[in-house]
């Protein structure tokens, strides 16, 4: 196992540096220039020319290019144009946010999926609601999702809010930044419901769309497992057909559903950034979204970055865990 | 060994209103009238018609017949297992209950408590996920039942096993732990489907008697599934002989070896490979194939095939009716006139092969050929010596051989004499202007699907006009007995014999001065099995050709090679003349070997454990670690055992240290 992770550590780690070097390529030949961005159209040309001294602009790209990787590698981002503060610390007030939606809808997609998989396996009276609604949902634009949902939901309803992580004033300021974790450290049950509540909206709107692709998935390899020569074997035991597929046959398909649930991921990233438009979400979305029109490149490529090197880390517990599903997988 | 099986043996009838008349107290499941109907792309496929069968409490029965004949549809509803959408006619009472009607739960319970299953390939009919500790205790009931069951099929150090998942294991240790669980709370009945097909034939024999000394010790019954009549009658008490959905014939072992009364059961034991097959005649293959499940006849389903078959046999099919007590047979003629009639036929039938004359020039010359594959990857790399130095010639109109279980590297070594594979050390040399050609066992992997026939014969003819490719592709086919219509069918659409006999007209069109067969009949039933074997004799005998055979079969290396090498682990242990070394082997491998040929009313003998890995061959003679003659100079380091003359014949070559004594 640990060889495997070793090896999964490296891969993390010069998929990083490519990632870093095609974002400081792509900052190089945009047709964006910072020192306008921050300066404004009327500098005089030795205000330019000191501030691009200043941003260390005027040495050699290669150079550049190293003090950025190495920086990235500490942690140093570079300092936003327009916050003026490190990207880093920026990311550090903006990404818990984030974080707990997008887990949140990970584990939203992964439930739905799972049981959406096995209602229609098994042809339960369940899976003929469920199926239409879930395939509705996946077809449907995540922030018309949301849209719709706040209308019905908060508007119409009122049975959950519409904005924002919480609605309480005096929220414990935890370890982990992840209200529903810290309310749940520190006791505080009130917070955590009322987060949870926050949550339900903007996090089912993102995991749609992944949950009916994890459940296709575990679907087409639950039922091929199902007519399996070992399936057979647990039938001739006497089992009856819920206990094989999930004694038997569930293991043996969680393979496939996680491969395509780490590539949902990336999909889903794009959908957070949407869906905290929506919701007003105090997150990255939030922060991208100030940063583009101003073309904040150390902000946008801090969080592209982020994003690229969660989807790796994410991809890489994926790997693991089909390693841990399957003995055969040589670890 | 020994089994004491406690909680289970006090069965409740789960069904109340079982009847509990004389005929319940002796069979454990009794099969009335079956029809089986399969809906496959808008046909129907008859796959039984009318079976009726009895298995009695503590008996094994044999169930024979070839592929399609419908042996594992009716194995599978006897566990009540058919596909829902199958079309179920008849009952199969099983426990009281009828396992084709009655509601699932009630099946489900019938499986569980009376009954146990064994099927082909215990690779993937276990979970590959679950440790095999866990899957046995899951009908065994308990982690301590399981441990103990394990210890009971033979698998050394249960204990240490639990743990393993089935990958870890090798193949004969599989199908023990499928053993474990089909006896598991003493069933009544074990419903096992060719048990030993997918094993090595000293494993196979070690399944066999288990089977059956797990029979005597808990009193099930085993209907024992199998396409080898030799196997069946080896270990069951009676044997049934299906054909085409139906009851062919039926009676004790004893009585249906040595009184066949079914023209199909008489065709199946003459062609047959055993030991005592006449070598210097061609053998008496079953003409024909297995007649299409799809479009069944009206009549006899065999008369297309029979030697006997009249217009009486047209009209309907016949009945099993008894010929002796206790012995049915389904054929319209009479018994005492079936044999005597066929025996006619038969004598008409016998061509003796012609005098071969005596070769001087070798086509292949192996000198210490060495070959070692890397396995696994990063720091796990391992080296896996699959020729470990092979001295061998093949001389010109030759056919020689190779013997040997799986991994004693005998593919290896054809492939690369086909030039398919290169080696590490040593000296090969190949005679002949063209490069020899290969048959392997799967011809249906190995023939391009969307070519026709035509086309794939004809890659080998370069440089000729159109007409003359079409001739030369007709006459080849005409060779292989196959019609000229068949150059434009696809590979799909021929049955497996059919493609076998394609490729061997692909590798024979320009005849080859050697042609290669990599188990070309070990995944065909016993009737085409001898056709093809007939037909590659032939062809030998007609082009001229040298012919180097893989096989595991004793008995079919017997019959097609005029010499014999019995590889183990990477080395030839023993070569000579197919006679001798079939009627005096040497080398104790080759003893075991022969011991463990399935053959009719004798008992195998099995050789313990199972081969060593060629990852780690074992110090000094490779085979000491089975070997029942081994003293302990065997094991050692330095012995490096050769291949010596036995009794001074420059031809019978044995390795062993205990051999020549
Ligand atoms: N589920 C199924 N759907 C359609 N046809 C089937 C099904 N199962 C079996 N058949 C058909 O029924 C016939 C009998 O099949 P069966 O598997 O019992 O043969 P068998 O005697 O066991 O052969 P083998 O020696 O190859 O195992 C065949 O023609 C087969 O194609
Ligand atoms: S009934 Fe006729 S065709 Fe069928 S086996 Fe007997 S003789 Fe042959
Ligand atoms: S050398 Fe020893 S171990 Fe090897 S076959 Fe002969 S007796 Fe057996
Ligand atoms: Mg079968």
């Amino acid at each position: 196992m640990s060889a495997l992770l070793a090896k999964r550590l490296g891969a993390i780690v010069m998929i990083s540096i490519a990632l870093a070097g095609v974002l400081f390529y792509l900052q190089k030949i945009s047709p964006l220039d910072p020192v306008h961005a921050r300066l404004g159209g009327q500098a005089s040309a030795s205000a330019v020319a000191a501030e691009r001294h200043r941003l260390g602009l005027d040495r050699p790209e290669f150079t550049q290019f190293v003090d950025y990787v190495r920086g990235a590698v500490h942690g140093d981002l570079g300092d936003s144009y327009r916050t003026r503060r490190p990207v880093s610390t920026d990311l550090r007030a903006y990404l818990p946010a984030t974080a707990e939606l997008a887990l949140s809808g990970l584990l939203i997609a992964m439930v739905l999926g799972v049981l959406l998989a096995f209602a229609t396996t098994l042809r339960w009276k369940a899976s003929s609601v469920l199926r239409p609604v879930l395939l509705l949902g996946a077809s449907t634009p995540t922030f018309l999702l949301g849209i719709a949902g706040i209308l019905l939901f908060y508007s119409k309803l009122h049975w959950l809010p519409a904005t924002g992580r919480s609605s309480l004033a005096d929220v414990p300021g935890g370890p982990t930044g992840l209200i529903t974790v810290d309310a749940l450290l520190h006791g505080r049950f009130d917070v955590f419901w009322d987060a949870v509540q926050h949550l339900i909206m903007p996090a089912t709107a993102i995991a749609l769309g992944p949950a009916v692709a994890i459940a296709r998935v575990l679907r087409s390899s639950l039922v091929s497992d199902q007519r399996s020569d070992y399936a057979r074997t647990a039938r001739a035991k006497g089992l009856s057909e819920p206990a094989i597929l999930i004694k038997h046959v569930l293991r043996n398909c969680v393979g496939a559903a996680l491969s395509m649930t780490g590539l949902q991921v990336g999909l889903m990233f794009a959908g957070v950034l949407v869906i905290e438009q929506v919701f007003s979400w105090p997150g990255i979305g939030q922060y991208v979204a100030q940063s583009i029109p101003v073309a904040d490149f150390p902000a946008i490529s801090g969080v592209t970055l982020l994003l690229g090197v969660g989807y790796v880390v994410i991809n890489t517990v994926v790997d693991l865990l089909q390693a841990v599903a399957d003995p055969r997988i040589k670890v | 060994m020994h089994l004491a099986f406690g909680p289970a043996a006090e069965k409740t009838v789960t069904d109340p209103g079982a009847s509990t008349s004389e005929a319940q107290a002796i069979e454990v499941a009794s099969i009335e009238d079956l029809h089986v109907t399969f809906r496959r792309s808008g046909k129907d496929i008859a796959a039984l018609r009318g079976v009726s069968l009895d298995i009695r409490r503590g008996e094994i029965l044999g169930l024979v017949g070839e592929s399609g004949s419908g042996k594992s549809v009716l194995g599978l509803a006897l566990l009540g297992l058919l596909d829902a959408r199958a079309d179920v006619r008849g009952a199969v009472r099983v426990a009281g209950r009828d396992m084709a009607h009655c509601d699932q739960s009630a099946r489900r319970e019938v499986r569980r408590v009376h009954l146990g299953a064994v099927f082909q390939d215990p690779m993937t009919s276990l979970n590959p996920t679950m440790r095999v500790g866990r899957q046995v205790a899951e009908v065994a009931g308990s982690k301590d039942e399981a441990e103990r069951l394990l210890g009971a099929v033979g698998i050394p150090d249960p204990a240490s096993r639990m743990d393993a998942f089935p990958h870890e294991l090798s193949g004969g240790l599989r199908q023990r732990v499928m053993i474990a669980m089909a006896v598991a709370g003493n069933p009544d009945l074990i419903v096992a489907d060719e048990p030993t097909t997918a094993l090595d034939v000293t494993v196979q024999a070690q399944v066999l008697t288990l089977l059956r000394s797990l029979r005597d010790e808990i009193g099930c019954s085993v209907l024992l599934i199998t396409h080898d009549l030799g196997c069946a009658a080896q270990v069951a008490d009676r044997v049934a002989v299906m054909y085409a959905g139906r009851l062919a014939e039926l009676g004790s072992s004893a009585e249906v070896l040595a009184r066949a009364s079914h023209p199909y059961t008489l065709a199946l034991l003459r062609s047959r490979l055993s030991l005592a097959s006449d070598r210097t005649t061609s053998l008496l293959a079953l003409p024909g194939e297995v007649p299409n499940p799809a479009a069944p006849e009206p009549g006899c389903a065999f008369a297309p095939r029979c030697d006997l078959a009249g217009p009486a046999c047209l009209d309907a099919p016949p009945p099993p009716l008894e010929v002796r007590p206790g012995h049915l047979s389904a054929c319209v003629v009479p018994a005492v006139e079936v044999t005597s009639r066929l025996a006619e036929v038969v004598r008409a039938a016998v061509v003796p092969h012609p005098e071969r004359e005596p070769h001087n020039d070798d086509v292949v010359t192996l000198y210490r050929v060495q070959k070692s594959f890397r396995v696994g990857a990063g720091r796990t790399t391992r080296r896996l010596q699959a020729l470990r130095g092979v001295n061998l010639t093949v001389g010109r109109g030759e056919s020689v051989a190779l013997v040997g279980e799986s991994g004693s590297g005998k593919s290896t070594l054809l492939r690369i004499v086909a030039g398919l594979e290169s080696f590490d050390g040593g000296k090969l040399e190949v005679a002949g202007p063209d490069c020899p050609q290969m048959v392997f066992q799967d011809a249906g992997a190995s023939l391009t699907p969307w070519l026709t026939v035509g086309e794939i014969i004809g890659e080998r003819l370069r440089g000729i006009s159109r007409a003359e490719r079409a001739a030369k592709v007709a006459q080849a086919l005409a060779h292989v007995g196959l019609p000229a219509e068949v150059a434009k069918a696809k590979s799909a659409q021929l049955s497996g014999g059919q493609r076998q006999r394609v490729s061997l007209a692909r590798a024979t069109v320009v005849a080859p001065s050697i042609l290669l067969c990599d188990e070309p009949t070990s995944a065909l039933d016993v009737s085409l099995a001898a056709s093809v074997i007939n037909l590659i004799g032939g062809l030998r005998r007609e082009l001229g050709m040298s012919v180097l055979f893989v096989t595991h079969d004793l008995s079919v290396a017997r019959v097609v090679a005029d010499r014999i090498a019995v590889m183990y682990l990477g080395r030839i242990v023993e070569v000579g003349d197919a006679d001798q070394i079939t009627s005096q082997p040497v080398h104790p491998y080759t003893q075991a070997l022969m011991s463990a040929v399935p053959d009719m009313g004798r008992e195998p003998v099995a050789l313990r454990g199972e081969p060593a890995s060629p990852l780690a061959p074992p110090a000094g003679c490779a085979f000491h670690s089975r070997c029942p003659k081994a003293i302990d100079d065997c094991g050692d380091a330095l012995l490096d055992v050769r291949l010596t003359a036995v009794d001074r014949s420059a031809h019978h070559l044995a390795a062993c240290i205990r051999a020549t004594a």
